[in-house]
């Protein structure tokens, strides 16, 4: 094969057409059931990989003004959901960071939505990402972890104490059920079909 | 490393054990722009040029080739084979260079479309719960 030629030409296994992935990234802080709400739907057992991302230090560079950036490695962990032979869905658990100042570009990038992941009982733990996912005008949902049924705050409170708009949803789920976990995804796929309608 | 460190002079057969990231990809990085240039759900499938040249191939290059017979993506390729994914970004796209694996970066219009959402939305419903059964529809 001439370097000039198209890579994928005339080649027997150029003809596996892998499926369209589509991404969707389930975000909270520490210990508030990401791995475990990826785990419940997945069809294989979630995966990690390492993965780099960007921290914003607090303060600013003295000479240049600028936020200090630093790279940063970090677990990731993910599944899928096999849709048919041309579609599939994967479920990527950004890494637990109760901080402001982390960037997940490298990992949520492209994504077509959200779940922020909630536990009643530390709300701020996900301030970082719901701030993260509005910034980037990102469809999401937060899901509100019924950890063994119990929820402390009502939805609203949970709501108001987010600081979240109106359109976003917020609902209660178990992370370890399938069809919970199921329904919370379908509320973000829903969010993000209505806003390609308007 | 403590064995198999190779002793001074010419090059042995082959490489060390155990090898570090930097080495692997002889020392390019993928830099933070990468996540755009390679989404982590980026597909990769070994090309029949691939499969021919396998047997020349050694470590982790085998080791993508011979994995991507079956397409899957950049994030289970690294977790499968225990590497950083910007190592597994550095290696397709050489690998892809070499007319040895495809990469197909997903395109961001038909992801979002909207008929592609409704294929999800569908599929994700027929989904049964833990007691088998499918999500209620509306
Ligand atoms: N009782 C109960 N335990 C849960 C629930 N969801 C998660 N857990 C437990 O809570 C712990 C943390 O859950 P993970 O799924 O690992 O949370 P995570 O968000 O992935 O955690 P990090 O990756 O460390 O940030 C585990 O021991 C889970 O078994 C729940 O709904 N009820
Ligand atoms: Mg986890």
């Amino acid at each position: 094969m001439t370097p000039t030629e198209p890579l994928t030409r005339g080649t027997a296994a150029a003809a596996v057409r892998p499926p369209l992935p589509v991404k969707m990234v389930i975000a909270g802080g520490f210990g508030v059931g990401k791995t475990t709400t990826v785990g419940s739907i997945s069809e294989i057992e979630p995966l990690t990989t390492e993965a780099s991302i960007t921290e914003v230090a607090a303060g600013v560079d003295d000479l240049t003004h600028t936020p200090r950036k630093t790279t940063t490695t970090v677990a990731m962990d993910f599944g899928c959901i096999t849709i048919d032979p041309t579609l599939k869905l994967y479920l990527f658990g950004t890494p637990g960071q109760e901080r402001f100042g982390f960037m997940w570009d490298d990992i949520v990038e492209g994504a077509v939505g959200g779940l922020v992941i909630v536990d009643t009982r530390r709300l701020d733990d996900c301030y970082a990402a719901v701030d993260y996912f509005e910034h980037k005008e990102i469809p999401f949902a937060v899901a509100v972890n019924a950890f063994d049924g119990q929820v402390e705050h009502s939805l609203d409170e949970v709501r108001w104490a987010l600081d979240v708009s109106d359109g976003v949803p917020v609902v209660v789920f178990d992370a370890r059920e399938r069809g919970s976990v199921r329904d919370a995804l379908l509320v973000v796929l829903e969010l993000a079909l209505a806003r390609t309608e308007n | 490393m403590a064995d198999g460190t190779p002793p001074p002079g010419p090059d042995p057969v082959g490489p060390a054990p155990a090898v570090r990231p930097f080495l692997v990809t002889a020392g390019r990085v993928a830099d933070a722009a990468s996540g755009r240039s390679m989404p982590v759900e980026t597909q990769v499938v070994t090309t029949a040029a691939g499969l021919d040249a396998l047997g020349r191939l050694s470590f982790e290059r085998y080791d993508i080739v011979a994995a991507c017979r079956l397409p899957q993506s950049i994030a289970e390729l690294a977790a499968r084979l225990r590497l950083h994914l910007n190592v597994v970004r550095v290696l397709a796209e050489d690998l892809r260079e070499a007319g040895q694996l495809t990469v197909h970066v997903p395109d961001a219009e038909a992801t979002h479309d909207a008929s592609v959402l409704r294929r999800l939305i569908d599929g994700l419903r027929a989904i049964p719960d833990s007691r088998g059964e499918p999500s209620d529809t509306d």
